[in-house]
């Protein structure tokens, strides 16, 4: 994106410094200036709420808390790697990564399964009232996390619920279920929202191919099957990728069920530990933690990518 | 082009990377520089949990023009508040009093997030009127120092729905024991003797405490941590009987889940503090009339024994730029007979001040209990509670630590027992990590 900007700046201004050799140095400088101009606020905020931020955890993960006696004035010092060694040695944390590891294996597929399902739908001539449909769909998505946990806590909960005799027979709530219950809510949030992009590669797809594809007796389940899909399999794998970060980043459910369920622990997820160790506080660790979850977020996208590109942007 | 914006973001970054070490390695400021009177009016904030604390303040407001003192509500201590002080204090802008729960103190000491207010005028005088364990909580037994005003106390007895035991002819218990009989009957009857708090680990600490077992102990020098003394695994053991029997119930406590079971009756006692008793009020308003409250059970017939859970003071933290005039406003919070009667009424809090434990509205009867007194009943476990209870510093996650512990208990993987011992190892590698001494 940043590379062909300039290109086009470039190209519109090209006519009105046609003629003379005093335009070039003028030319480099109003070219600078656009350039500010445009990047600038985004530079600003990037470095402001991006890079500074991250910058200053990853310092606070190399130091280490020394102090004199037990109620002695505390001194930061550079610790090298202690709190990492620290972090590799954290097992409720390692625990906490196989357990959305475990959610995502499940959840992911199932999440964007429906996505895709719904936006095929969308996009089918066979359905009446796509409009309505399109926003029903998308609506949960519209509902804060924190809202739509806290509804469903009052849903799961065996004597508040609606559907109390429901939930009174099943421990939705409870030490075996939590995980697929913050799943289900994860699920009925963001299935909209995956299946709007979906959707947009969907209506993307130039109708000539449909019409050879019916000249060639294609059906609309062939059609869907061996042309739609496939051509949507990079919205796919950016819902994927997307999926992969929001999961090993859970926060917002787990923490807000904790008032209804005693099953949800303090490091029930990887971000749910950073924060417990935040509120020690021992920031030190909990930076070591957030820099080691950040790496191992952008390994497993860059992973996914690698192994899924090849087949999806031949 | 991209590779002169990845010159300019690298700049930028090295900048401010340079830019926070500078700020980082500013040496801590030791000097505390004298506690004086401030020239002209003061403005001062202030963040509570407890209800209707707003209007106390309103009070101290009409009162005092030239310091005026700005509200600020969140949720209770362990499960918000001591987290946005803790990183309030390390941002330089924490509010210039907070509610600190006697058990966080050392926390917050350990974090050097305490003034200590001993030379703010005649605040060490003041210590003669506070019951004396709070007392000695606030000064951590040291002289020429005071680290916060003590609020209120949280004597535990037990509240029972008098109503429920009488129609079932089964005896208010006295001793544990008798409290696990009249567990089976209940249970046998559909409903729960109580609840089992997982998540409130320093409840559990105050039934350790009323049988006078200790966690922490500190020689001055170093820390010993022992969550499985005999007196506190007799406890954990007591309690775990109970769950196995499926005769106590496990909600999350305070929930509205909890609230509710309360109120339709599903609840016959709760073991509680003094402060509770607004608790019940406000979560279980339709058992109006039909509670009581009688001193908690004993290990041994014929002991008065009790426990406390929670109580606390009004802290000045560390970055106040008016320690006098907030060390002043926290005193007159915790002893004028008005504000301690507004925050009895409506925050429900029964008052470390001596003189405040005799007003008149701890005297009467509540409507709400049948009109029983019972604040006698609580003055008379005050009197019981054992003074040298010992809390440790990283008590956040020493009891985030055994609640997850519980938790896995209750969802039946180890018991409370086993969550005690891990909580003790948990609790050693966190002092560890903060370079707080220990004596193995």
């Amino acid at each position: 994106m940043i590379g062909a900007f300039p290109m086009t700046v470039t190209s519109v201004r090209a006519p009105r410094h046609g003629l003379g050799v005093s335009a070039a140095p003028r030319k480099r400088l109003s070219h600078r200036k656009a350039l500010t101009i445009f990047i600038g606020p985004f530079l600003l905020l990037y470095l402001l709420f991006y890079v500074i931020p991250i910058g200053y955890a990853i310092y606070q993960s190399f130091l280490t808390v020394e102090r004199v006696g037990t109620f002695g004035p505390a001194t930061t010092v550079f610790g090298g790697f202690t709190q990492y060694i620290a972090v590799f040695q954290a097992s409720d944390f390692w625990a906490s990564v196989l357990r959305v590891l475990a959610f995502g294996a499940v959840q992911v597929p199932v999440m964007l399964g429906l996505a895709l399902l719904f936006a095929l739908l969308l996009d089918s001539p066979l359905l009446k009232g796509k409009k309505f449909f399109r926003l029903a769909f998308f609506a949960p998505y519209a509902v804060p996390g924190v809202i739509a946990a806290i509804m469903w806590g009052f849903l799961y909960s065996p004597s508040l619920s609606p559907f109390s005799a429901v939930t009174q027979n099943i421990p939705f709530l409870g030490a075996d279920l939590v995980l697929w219950s913050i799943a289900n809510i994860v699920t009925w949030v963001y299935v909209g929202y995956n299946m709007l992009i979906i959707y947009s590669a969907l209506l993307a797809i130039p109708t000539e191919i449909y019409e050879a594809a019916r000249i060639d007796g294609a059906s609309n389940w062939a059609i869907a099957w061996q042309i739609k899909i496939p051509l949507v399999t990079p919205a796919l794998i950016l819902t994927a990728v997307f999926s992969i970060i929001g999961t090993l980043q859970l926060l917002a459910e787990p923490q807000t069920l904790r008032s209804f369920s005693t099953a949800i622990n303090s490091t029930f997820t990887p971000n749910l530990a950073v924060y417990t160790t935040a509120s020690v506080p021992n920031y030190s660790l909990a930076a070591a933690f957030s820099v080691v979850l950040a790496l191992s977020t952008f390994v497993l996208s860059f992973v996914f990518l690698k192994v899924t590109q090849r087949r999806a942007f031949a | 082009m991209q590779r002169n914006l990845r010159t300019v973001a690298m700049a930028a970054a090295v900048v401010s990377a340079l830019a926070l070490a500078g700020c980082a390695s500013a040496t801590p400021d030791t000097a505390s520089g004298g506690c004086e009177p401030s020239d002209g009016p003061v403005d001062l904030t202030f963040t509570s949990w407890v209800p209707g604390m707003d209007q106390v303040v309103a009070l101290w407001n009409e009162k005092n023009p030239d310091i005026q003192v700005e509200f600020q509500t969140g949720p209770n201590g362990n499960s918000g508040t001591y987290q946005n002080f803790f990183n309030q204090i390390k941002a330089g802008n924490a509010p210039d009093v907070g509610q600190v729960e006697y058990d966080a103190l050392p926390s917050f000491r350990v974090q050097d997030g305490l003034e200590n207010i001993a030379g703010c005028g005649d605040i060490l005088a003041a210590g003669d009127q506070f019951v004396d364990w709070t007392w000695s909580q606030v000064t951590f037994g040291e002289d020429n120092a005071v680290y916060a005003i003590p609020q209120d106390s949280g004597p535990t007895a037990m509240y029972y729905r008098a109503d429920l035991f009488e129609a079932a002819g089964i005896p208010v218990p006295t001793t544990w024991a008798e409290y696990a009989d009249a567990a089976a009957k209940i249970k046998a009857l559909g409903s729960y003797i109580t609840n089992f708090p997982k998540t409130d680990v320093n409840w559990f600490a105050g039934m350790v405490w009323q049988n006078n077992g200790q966690w922490f102990e500190n020689n001055g020098e170093d820390w010993t941590v022992d969550l499985t003394s005999p007196e506190s695994l007799e406890v954990a053991d007591y309690w775990q009987g109970l769950l196995d029997r499926g005769e106590v119930s496990t909600l999350a406590s305070f929930s509205d889940e909890w609230n509710a079971s309360f109120n339709t009756g599903q609840q016959w006692t709760w073991i509680s503090a003094v402060w509770g008793a607004s608790t019940i009020k406000s979560g279980a308003p339709d058992t109006s009339g039909k509670w009581a409250v009688a001193q908690m059970p004993q290990w041994n017939a014929g002991d008065d024994a009790a426990g406390n859970w929670g109580g606390s003071s009004s802290a000045v933290l560390k970055g106040s730029k008016h320690p006098y005039e907030a060390a002043q406003f926290a005193l007159w919070l915790n002893t004028d007979p008005d504000a301690l009667e507004m925050a009895n009424e409506l925050g429900g809090l029964y008052p470390a001040s001596k003189d405040g434990a005799n007003l008149p509205v701890f005297t009467a009867g509540q409507e709400f209990y049948g009109g029983q007194k019972i604040y006698d009943v609580f003055a008379e476990a005050s009197a019981q509670v054992i003074p040298n209870f010992v809390w440790g510093p990283t008590m956040t996650q020493t009891y985030t630590d055994v609640s997850d512990g519980f938790g896995a208990a209750l969802g039946g993987s180890g018991t409370l027992a086993d969550a005690l011992a891990t909580g003790t190892e948990k609790t050693i590698a966190a002092l560890k990590a903060q370079s707080i001494p220990v004596a193995e």
